[in-house]
C-alpha cells in the first residue's frame, strides 16, 4: 500500500485546490501511524524574485517551503521516516519528469531511496490521472510502481 | 561549546547515518568545517568550492534561517540546534 484511501482522497483534494499551481507534500510514518502534511509551494515566490535561477513558476514546478522542511526534518528527528512524497502536474500527464526525477537525486543517489513519489495529473480543474515512482536499487533509477488503486479508480474523471 | 546537528536523510550516507551530531563550533561557517573534516563525504553537498552555501540548502539555527541572522558569521552557543535542510522540488516539465 502506497496510500489509505482517505490520503487518496486529500492528495487528489489537494490537488485540485492549488490548480492552476502544482500541489505539493509529504506522508511521514512511524510505527503504523501515519500523518499527511500539506506544504506551501513556494514556487511562485522564487520565480518572482529570481526569473533566472528559477525560470518556471509554479504552474511548471513546485519547491516546498524550507518552513515546511523544517518542520518535516523535526518529525524525522523524531523517528518518522518519509514515506511518500507527493505533488501535482498541471495540464499534463502523470509522470516522473526529468526535473523530478534530477531534484529526487543527491549526485547519483536517491535522496530519500525508501520514499515513494505520487504524481497526479489535473488537466482543466479536475484529476486525469495518478502514478507512483519509486528508486529501483537494481536499474539504479526510479521506476513506476503500482499505487494499488482499485480498478473504479483507475479512470478518475 | 556544542551544539547539536540534524543530519537530513539525504545526507547521512556521508555521516555513517547519524541523524544528529554534537559539533564544537563559535559559528556556523566553523561549524561546517567541522562537520567536513569530520565527514568528508558532506564536502560539497552543504557549500560549493568557494565557501558559499548552494542555493538549494537551507541553515537554520534553531528555528531561523541564517540569511535573516547573520548567514555563515551567525554565532552559536551552548544548547542550539542546527538544522541543514536540502530543498524538495520538482516539476510537470
Amino acid at each position: 500500500m502506497i496510500l489509505t484511501a482517505t490520503e487518496l482522497a486529500a492528495v487528489q483534494r489537494h490537488a485540485v485546490e492549488e490548480y492552476p499551481r502544482e500541489s505539493c507534500g509529504v506522508i511521514v510514518a512511524r510505527d503504523g501511524e501515519r500523518a499527511l502534511l500539506r506544504c506551501r509551494n513556494v514556487q511562485d515566490d522564487l520565480h518572482a524574485r529570481d526569473p533566472e535561477r528559477y525560470p518556471r513558476d509554479a504552474r511548471t514546478a513546485y519547491y516546498i517551503d524550507p518552513a515546511d522542511l523544517l518542520r518535516i526534518g523535526r518529525l524525522e528527528a523524531d523517528g518518522y521516516t518519509i514515506a511518500v512524497i507527493y505533488h501535482s502536474h498541471v495540464d499534463a500527464g502523470a509522470y516522473f519528469s526529468e526535473t523530478d526525477r534530477r531534484q529526487a537525486l543527491v549526485g547519483d543517489e536517491p535522496a530519500y531511496p525508501a520514499a515513494s513519489y505520487v504524481v497526479t495529473s489535473v488537466v482543466q480543474g479536475r484529476v486525469e490521472a495518478m502514478a507512483a515512482f519509486r528508486w529501483d536499487p537494481h536499474r539504479r533509477d526510479f521506476a513506476a510502481v503500482d499505487l494499488g488503486l482499485p480498478s473504479s479508480e483507475t479512470s478518475l474523471r | 561549546m556544542a551544539v547539536t546537528v540534524y543530519i537530513p536523510t539525504p545526507f547521512r550516507r556521508a555521516t555513517n547515518n547519524r541523524d544528529r551530531i554534537e559539533v564544537a563550533a563559535p559559528s556556523v561557517q566553523r561549524l561546517l568545517d567541522e562537520l567536513e573534516g569530520s565527514y568528508t563525504g558532506l564536502r560539497g553537498l552543504v557549500r560549493n568550492e568557494s565557501g558559499e552555501v548552494h542555493h538549494h540548502i537551507n541553515i537554520y539555527v534553531n528555528s531561523e534561517a541564517i540569511e535573516s541572522l547573520d548567514g555563515l558569521g551567525t554565532p552559536l552557543k551552548d544548547g542550539d540546534e542546527v538544522s541543514i535542510i536540502p530543498a524538495l522540488a520538482g516539476g510537470g516539465r
